[in-house]
């Protein structure tokens, strides 16, 4: 099934906090027919947001301790990073007030670094996909859904390394 | 698109994918690339799981489960091990994208559902040498 581009990667966080907009249908899901305009999402799914948004910010943070406890692994953990910092520039724009700066708890060898951060990718795991599900808005729940793939992807490579 | 509308797409889609994975099980040597042939058995019998789920949700939303065709266009050359594993990869990224779409049209139970087996495409991309992507299932997102 093709898939119709998204017009601004942004348009999640916009369309969270400018209802309006989503009568443009600017994040449809690929395949929508558009004839009816996507309804406002409710208040909920900022909230929803907020956690997800903290969860994300949560694992980043514990991947920079670990890469800075660990510099050998910052091949390992660039990818991941990359792809939480694209996760988060897609959701922050919902919720601009979120927390960013949490603090991650400091780990002194490289294998105690890589279980923090496999740790921090299992609960940012859960909280992802229960937002993905309670989300009231189907175009944030297919976001949600990817963001939930691409960390069991990243969760996958790094056991996948680990064996090698 | 209804919520009916997104799991006949599914299915006709699942259709497909249970077709093609009998197609590259049939130019696998289980012989001479075992790891290879034993992934696609766990994916085809994925797929054909999904296809019976899809059947009974169709159902259950008060439908007609659309029926298979008699027969797919590959997606291309498949005459090498790597043809045939790039075939796959690129089956379960398609698979990603129709699944995340249901995700969207769907909640509760459905969209739970499609959401684990979009996972489970995902990963599986990964466990056969694909590196992870940002956006599974949603590439213009990145």
């Amino acid at each position: 099934m093709p898939g119709r581009p998204l017009t601004r990667r942004t348009a999640v966080g916009t369309a969270l906090v400018t209802p309006v907009l989503l009568a443009g249908c600017d994040i449809d899901p690929p395949a929508r027919d558009g004839a009816a305009p996507a309804t406002a999402p409710p208040p909920e799914d900022s909230a929803l947001v907020a956690s997800v948004v903290a969860a994300l910010v949560l694992s980043r943070s514990v991947i920079e301790a670990a890469t800075l406890s660990a510099p050998d692994l910052t091949p390992r953990l660039e990818p991941l990073a990359t792809a939480h910092a694209a996760h988060l520039d897609v959701l922050l724009g919902a919720v601009p007030d979120a927390a960013t700066t949490p603090s991650a708890p400091p780990v002194v060898t490289a294998p105690a670094a890589l279980a923090a951060v496999r740790r921090a990718e299992q609960r940012l795991l859960r909280e992802v996909r229960r937002g993905c599900v309670d989300a009231a808005s189907g175009d944030l729940a297919r976001v949600l859904a990817s963001i939930v793939a691409s960390t069991a992807q990243h969760a996958a490579a790094l056991a996948d390394g680990a064996r090698a | 698109m209804t919520v009916l509308d997104a799991l006949q797409a599914t299915l006709a889609d699942e259709h497909a994918a249970v077709y093609t994975y009998g197609v590259l099980g049939a130019r696998t040597s289980q012989a001479a690339t075992p790891a290879t042939y034993d992934a696609l058995t766990t994916a085809y019998r994925r797929h054909r799981a999904r296809r019976d789920q899809l059947r009974l949700m169709v159902v259950d939303a008060g439908g007609t489960p659309v029926a298979a065709e008699v027969a797919y266009a590959l997606p291309g050359p498949v005459r090498r091990p790597a043809q045939v594993v790039q075939a796959a990869l690129d089956l379960e990224a398609t698979s990603a994208e129709v699944l995340l779409a249901l995700v969207a049209r769907s909640s509760g139970d459905v969209r739970e559902w499609a959401l684990t087996e979009a996972v489970w495409s995902a990963t599986w991309q990964v466990t056969q040498g694909a590196e992870p992507v940002t956006w599974p299932g949603a590439p213009e997102l990145g």
